[in-house]
């Protein structure tokens, strides 16, 4: 995990003007309308672009972290994207004599909700610090085993990743001609980090023992949802309907 | 191997997101309330070993190209599947939050395909039956290859399965199977390989690790047919509803307001009210997006799922929106401007 890529996406913490949990779910709905557009649809796609797009000049949050992070995850959604490209030559419309081809325009809607889903996603999580994220899913009433879970693994990945990268740097540096770096030396090398890991795990309990941590697996906090969210949830809702309806 | 949220359907992504949060919950439950709680914080930091093992990077003999440990079936060896499961699950949590890594309705079928399968299907009924009590390196290492590879196998098939039943990619199955398996049963391979050379590492210099896996009691098959039956059931059943060839409840009650199966399609409602704008406003009011002179294109667009003639309005209002959105944003952000940063 590499903090200066976790931090140039996480912008700096706002206060939203509804809770996290409508956030949260607001976000789902927003997902599940884009993914429901149709193959062909570009229109729709492009229209539900604009979410986003509010989100991040209202909100300033750096566009270019977040699309260069597309870009990296991209491969695999580009090769699918060729594949509708490939496969499906019928001509669907023609400008100016140029053909458009069915597998265009499907790639095309591809592309875009993928680039459309992500960046609500990262704009959400770059204004949302992660432990206000773990307790709105506790309010959702997610299993706290797994909410303590996940924040302790964004917590501790960044500590592991200095090390690991620290173990590759030294035996980069006592590698010649490669020699050194296969899977055997490096099996090893994780065994090592597996070790030094639980170690670290048992100093890290001791400690929190000590600040009085205990892990409650059973507590189930209601769902609060106040009446102000559950209406922004409703008018998100209708918004969304009503966008998918038009185009 | 992360699916992708614009490969998904809503049914089949709702219906995987269905199937493994109930399996977090299952599983949640499944781990004892112990007093003993520095379980709970072992899961968290090889959640985050994961993360870190897999910066370091190996070179893969003879290719000349380089990679890293999945850890997937290393995690159920040591932690066992249930807490294996969750340590994976909030992985693939954080990865699709911070890294982009598939999207938030990918994530059920990334859990079902990444976490459920090494912990639920390879670990118990591959790894387990061969490694027996794990003395043997021999059985220690045909049982990571084995339990590695089969469970790769299995999540790029689940892969398939899902891209084909929502029905967005063109490729077809056969040729997206051919390729999809060879390369991950390659990956299998040398995953299980590595795994095999941690775990050897790991009984030669703190055997006590191994044992907590080995004390778990493995997931019973009925369980685990059962969740691979309810996801089964839960995509036949949309699947089958929404591809229902009756007319539905809303189509029903359509049909009893307005006498007619369906209301004009949204596309025509919006699209008649942007064409008209556009021929009042359009600079090139005579442009049709349609017209062609070419008789095996007009034949070819005649027989095409896509509609033409909704395609310029629509294509022209949706970028009026967007560039609605974005000046909106650009006026918000002046008005409320961000606080100093500290």
């Amino acid at each position: 995990m590499n903090r200066s890529g976790i931090e140039a996406i996480h912008g700096q913490p706002r206060p939203l003007p509804i809770g996290d949990g409508a956030a949260i779910i607001i976000l789902a709905l927003f997902i599940l309308f884009v993914t429901s557009i149709p193959k062909y649809d570009l229109a729709g796609a492009i229209a539900f672009a604009a979410f986003p797009l509010l989100l991040t000049t209202a909100s300033g949050i750096a566009l270019m972290p977040i699309l260069k992070r597309l870009v990296i995850t991209s491969p695999f959604i580009l090769f699918m994207a060729a594949g509708n490209l490939a496969l499906d030559r019928v001509p669907a419309v023609t400008i100016a004599g140029l053909a458009i081809t069915g597998g265009m325009i499907s790639a095309s809607v591809i592309v875009l909700k993928t680039v459309v889903t992500l960046v609500a996603l990262l704009s959400l999580m770059a204004v949302m610090p992660f432990h206000r994220f773990g307790m709105a899913l506790r309010n959702l009433r997610v299993p706290t085993v797994f909410v303590t879970q996940l924040l302790l693994v964004y917590r501790y990945s960044f500590l592991l990743a200095e090390e690991a990268a620290m173990m590759q740097k030294a035996r980069d540096l006592r590698s010649f001609g490669g020699r050194g770096k296969g899977p055997l030396v490096t099996a090893k090398l994780i065994g090592s980090l597996l070790i030094r890991t639980t170690a670290r795990a048992e100093r890290i309990y001791m400690a929190m023992s000590a600040r009085g941590f205990r892990v409650g697996l059973d507590s189930r906090p209601p769902i609060t949802i106040k009446p102000g969210d559950f209406v922004a949830i409703v008018s998100a809702a209708l918004l969304f309907a009503l966008v998918r309806h038009l185009f | 191997m992360h699916m992708s949220d614009a490969l998904l359907s809503p049914v089949v992504g709702g219906a995987f997101w269905a199937v493994s949060a109930g399996m977090i919950g299952w599983s949640a439950r499944k781990i004892p309330a112990e007093a003993d709680g520095s379980k709970t914080v072992l899961m968290g930091v090889m959640g985050a070993f994961v993360f870190a093992a897999q910066m370091i990077n190996f070179t893969i003999p003879g290719t000349g190209s380089s990679g890293h440990i999945g850890g997937g079936l290393l995690l159920a060896v040591l932690l066992g599947p249930w807490r294996a499961f969750i340590t994976l699950a909030s992985v693939l949590v954080i990865q699709a939050l911070f890294f982009a890594d598939g999207g938030l309705l990918a994530l059920g079928c990334n859990i079902f395909n990444i976490a459920f399968i090494p912990a639920f299907i390879a670990w118990p009924f591959v790894y387990r039956p061969i490694a027996g009590d794990g003395r043997s390196p021999a059985r220690l290492a045909s049982a990571s290859i084995a339990a590695a590879a089969l469970g790769l196998l299995a999540g790029a098939f689940s892969v398939v399965m899902q891209t084909t039943l929502s029905g967005i990619s063109d490729l077809p199955f056969r040729v997206f199977m051919l390729f999809m398996l060879p390369i991950h049963a390659v990956i299998g391979i040398v995953e299980g390989a590595l795994t095999w050379g941690v775990l050897s590492f790991i009984a030669s210099t703190e055997p006590g690790l191994l044992r907590t896996a080995s004390n778990t009691r493995a997931p019973k098959s009925g369980v685990v047919t059962a969740s691979l039956f309810v996801a089964a059931l839960a995509i036949g059943g949309l699947l089958s509803w929404f591809a229902s060839s009756k007319p539905d409840g809303l189509e029903w009650s359509i049909n009893k307001v307005t006498g007619k199966e369906a209301l004009a399609s949204p596309s025509e409602v919006s699209h008649e009210f942007l064409a008209g704008m556009q021929e009042t406003l359009a600079i090139l009011p005579d442009y049709d997006f349609r017209r062609t002179d070419n008789l095996i294109a007009k034949q070819a667009a005649e027989t095409s799922p896509v509609h033409p003639g909704t395609s310029l309005s629509g294509i022209a209002g949706s970028l009026m929106v967007l560039l609605l959105a974005g000046a909106a944003g650009i006026v918000l952000r002046k008005r409320s401007p961000l606080p100093e940063k500290l």
